[in-house]
């Protein structure tokens, strides 16, 4: 192309220079805007609530035996995660979970919540893989993951000790990742 | 040898052979010789069957299933299909730019074929193959550098792969729909290459010009088809009740349509009355720009789409590429445009070439809209920081006045004469084309439209297609009067003197289907959700959906769950509707496969929310005229190859393939 490019200007008579500034001014913007979106995930959509309340909520847990609210776990930061048993990567993230809120249950605490599935699926899915370090949540109907504006599972939000969210993570976490996020909303 | 080590020998005797032959062809379009035309065939020849042996040697590793190769441990699995398994070539990043690479090779076959009569004597011939070469030796650069798919897989290597994209399996148009585009795509890199080559050698000419639409119809019929499967695959998969939602990608494929249909109409100008030399290759430059940038679109993970391959090192090269191919561009036109003889004069702007110029103008501008909006979000967070998302109301504000303008303008060019008209003339000519448009939105009134844009596109629709079917059938019948031929010899004796221009209005034909289908479809759509568990219905319309119940079904490769619904139209059992929701292995989120109940008058679409226990969340729709966007695509594709059909008895020099024109001609 280049070569084509300088063979076509060396034999032409001159330049239309009309032609090159209209075609420089159409194309540069372009390239600098198409150039302005490289290594930038478009998925990556901060989230709204950043820096907001945590939405309120009172769900049952999975066993049904009692009801956790966002507003008994206040003065700790919380770690909530929604998952659900149909996808691989809350299935590769839950150990790393587990073994967050052994290391670090004593000052957070970890919630699940379950995100468009049946009580008995994550019953079994929760035997199987490794069985529950914390409370884990039913959101039947999902009005939980419909004011946390939950897209895909799984989602991991960070709240502090005063009900507002920190940090937000799509996709599966690692327990690096939960660690230096609860070290920074200490 | 292992599929892996064949594989890379294969791609790098490609990328040698086109970047040698790159070079060895543009010295030969420079300094025309016997000896550089016939070693720039070679190597061309050369690259052409190292990359589609090389697209056929990972084709073998997937079905023998060789997970040492890295591309087949990405996406391959022994539970999936024969057939999937095939397509998997193009399911991930290095295999559809390797799938990309070989198709340029069947393209460098094709013009190799169709300039054999012609490289010894035109030096454009040889610029043409340097341009492909320089465009294969870019591909084939990227495999061998950051997309190649034949790396050996770090051991130990896996008994078993994952599979390909879910999406890719779930859906029977998925094994069309890409390679079509593709098609598409990369055939538009031999008119521009000839395009270019033109501008070098300083001359284009009539026989050059017809030679290049011919090569930018092929890439446009290809493209007309993927466009319309993707939009029959996205009506069929996503569940959402339409077929085209001015997604990034959607545009990415719709841009250099617009463009390359600009081209075909321009170039028409351009051998008849010699008029717009520069802008028909301007288009052309344009065209195969906006396909690199539909490739970017795809590949570099700039865009928020449904289509997106994830993030890779490719994104900056491809921006690199269309920087050159660009500014490449500005600077030979910039420095050549002037070579190319001016043509004639506009004579009065009432006038068939009048018609073109708007034409021209109107698509141009739809183009510039589409693409504002598709680079709008980038633009923003460039600017302003935060993310915006630019929807189809946006799209839409645009595109129904420019439809509309377009669908009518599509009936006064072909009915109006070359060089000068008078009002009277107009008047006579476009009497009885108005009268059908008029009657169209009347019938169409009287059967309930009453939505003003949509009236007014049915009757520019009407107005198209009796315009067009006057301007196939007067021919026939002239003829017939004048030789007192029977109807039958007079249609096919017209046929094989007009092909050109029966193609052309077939294309307006479906052209005007399609809008008027496009028109009703997308206002009176009628919409209706639900919760139901056995037992219970859902009304929508006329129809009353009943759930009988559901039921899961295992595949190896995923597992189904099936709602069946007894459809009564009023009282009466019209069928049973089964949409389902697929879970697979390596998905997150399963993918639901809406079914549909078609009829020539309108479509009962039903899609499912969740289903859960017994209990479906479902939305049904019924979308009016959906059939005959499909139908319209159909008859434009007919057009189309009838258009290209190649001329019988005609000189074997395929650059003047093309039996002139007897009169006019749409396409």
């Amino acid at each position: 192309m280049t070569a084509a490019t300088e063979q076509g200007a060396k034999r032409g008579g001159g330049v239309s220079w009309p032609v090159l500034l209209v075609g420089l001014a159409i194309v540069s913007p372009l390239l600098w805007i198409l150039a302005s979106g490289i290594g930038k995930d478009p998925h990556d959509i901060a989230s709204p609530l950043i820096d907001k309340p945590a939405p309120a909520f009172a769900l049952r847990t999975v066993e049904g035996d009692r009801e956790v609210t966002l507003d008994s776990l206040r003065g700790k930061p919380v770690v909530l995660n929604f998952f659900s048993t149909w996808c691989v990567p809350c299935e590769q993230e839950h150990p790393a979970l587990l073994a967050a809120s052994r290391a670090f249950g004593d000052r957070a605490a970890f919630v699940g919540i379950v995100f468009e599935d049946t009580r008995d699926a994550v019953t079994r899915w929760l035997d199987r893989h490794g069985g529950r370090g914390y409370p884990v949540l039913i959101d039947v109907g999902g009005p939980a993951a419909i004011a946390y504006g939950v897209y895909g599972v799984p989602e991991t939000f960070i709240i502090d000790g005063g009900g507002t969210i920190r940090q937000k993570f799509k996709g599966a976490v690692d327990f690096g990742t939960i660690r230096a996020a609860l070290e920074e909303v200490r | 040898m292992t599929h892996a080590l064949l594989g890379r020998i294969l791609v790098f005797l490609a990328l040698s052979a086109a970047a040698s032959g790159a070079v060895v062809a543009l010295a030969g379009g420079r300094a025309p010789s016997d000896g550089r035309t016939r070693l720039g065939r070679a190597l061309a020849a050369a690259f052409a069957w190292s990359t589609i042996l090389a697209a056929a040697t990972m084709i073998i590793a997937l079905l023998e299933h060789d997970f040492s190769v890295k591309y087949v441990a990405q996406v391959g699995s022994r539970e999936t299909p024969t057939v999937i398994t095939i397509v998997s070539l193009w399911s991930s990043l290095e295999g559809s730019i390797l799938f990309w690479a070989a198709v340029l090779g069947l393209y460098t076959l094709g013009w190799l074929r169709a300039s054999r009569d012609l490289a010894h004597e035109d030096p454009r011939a040889d610029s043409t193959l340097g341009v492909i070469l320089a465009v294969g030796a870019f591909f084939t650069l990227l495999i061998a550098s950051v997309a190649n798919p034949f790396l050996d897989t770090p051991p130990p290597v896996p008994m078993n792969g994952p599979g390909p994209n879910p999406l890719l399996q779930n859906h029977p148009l998925m094994i069309i729909h890409p390679p079509m585009l593709y098609l598409g795509y990369v055939g538009m890199t031999v008119p521009f290459a000839m395009a270019v080559a033109a501008l070098l050698g300083g001359r284009v000419g009539p026989d050059w010009t017809r030679s290049l639409r011919r090569w930018m119809l092929i890439p446009w019929a290809f493209l007309t088809a993927g466009i319309l499967l993707g939009g029959r695959w996205a009506y069929d998969v996503l569940g959402w009740g339409g077929y085209w939602g001015w997604d990034p990608v959607e545009n990415a494929s719709f841009l250099p349509w617009l463009s390359a249909t600009t081209f075909i109409h321009a170039s028409m100008l351009e051998e008849r009355r010699g008029l717009f030399r520069g802008w028909a290759m301007v288009l052309v430059l344009v065209t195969f720009a906006l396909t690199v940038l539909g490739t970017f679109m795809t590949r570099s993970g700039v865009f928020n789409s449904v289509h997106s391959f994830t993030q890779s090192p490719i994104g900056p090269l491809f921006l690199g590429f269309l920087a050159l191919v660009v500014m490449g561009s500005v600077v030979l036109l910039s420095a050549r445009v002037h070579a190319l003889a001016p043509g004639q004069p506009l004579r009065s702007p009432l006038s068939r070439e009048g018609a073109f110029i708007v034409n021209n103008l109107l698509f141009v501008v739809f183009t510039f809209a589409v693409l504002l909006g598709t680079t709008y979000p980038l633009l923003a967070e460039a600017l302003r920081g935060t993310k915006v998302s630019v929807g189809g109301p946006f799209f839409s504000d645009f595109a129904v006045p420019l439809g509309i303008a377009i669908t009518f303008l599509m009936g006064i060019g072909p009915a109006l004469p070359w060089g000068r008209a008078t009002f009277a003339d107009v008047g006579r000519a476009l009497a009885v084309p108005a009268a059908g448009g008029v009657l169209t939105a009347v019938a169409f009134y009287a059967a309930g439209i009453d939505h003003a844009a949509t009236l007014l596109a049915l009757a520019g629709a009407g107005f198209a297609i009796v315009v067009a079917l006057r301007d196939m059938g007067a021919p026939v019948l002239a003829r017939r009067r004048s030789r007192g031929e029977g109807l039958g010899t007079a249609l096919v004796g017209t046929l094989r003197r007009t092909r050109r221009r029966v193609g052309g209005q077939l294309v307006h034909v479906g052209v005007a289907l399609a809008i008027g289908a496009i028109a009703i479809s997308s206002t009176y759509q009628v919409q209706a959700e639900g919760v139901l568990r056995p037992g219970q219905a859902l009304d929508i319309g006329r129809y009353h959906l009943m759930l009988e119940g559901t039921r899961n079904v295992r595949d190896p490769h995923r597992q189904r769950q099936i709602a069946d619904f007894t459809i009564y139209d009023g009282a009466e059992k019209v069928g049973v509707l089964s949409p389902a929701m697929n879970r697979y292995a390596t998905a997150m989120n399963p993918i639901g496969t809406p079914d549909v109940r078609s009829t020539a008058d309108h479509d009962l679409y039903v899609s499912l929310m969740h289903i859960d226990r017994g209990e479906v969340g479902l939305r049904a729709f019924i979308n009016p005229g959906v059939s005959w966007v499909w139908i319209g695509g159909a008859v434009m594709l007919l057009g189309a190859l009838v258009a290209m059909w190649p001329a019988r008895r005609r000189a074997p020099t395929p650059v003047a393939a093309e039996a002139p024109a007897a009169a006019g001609g749409g396409a």
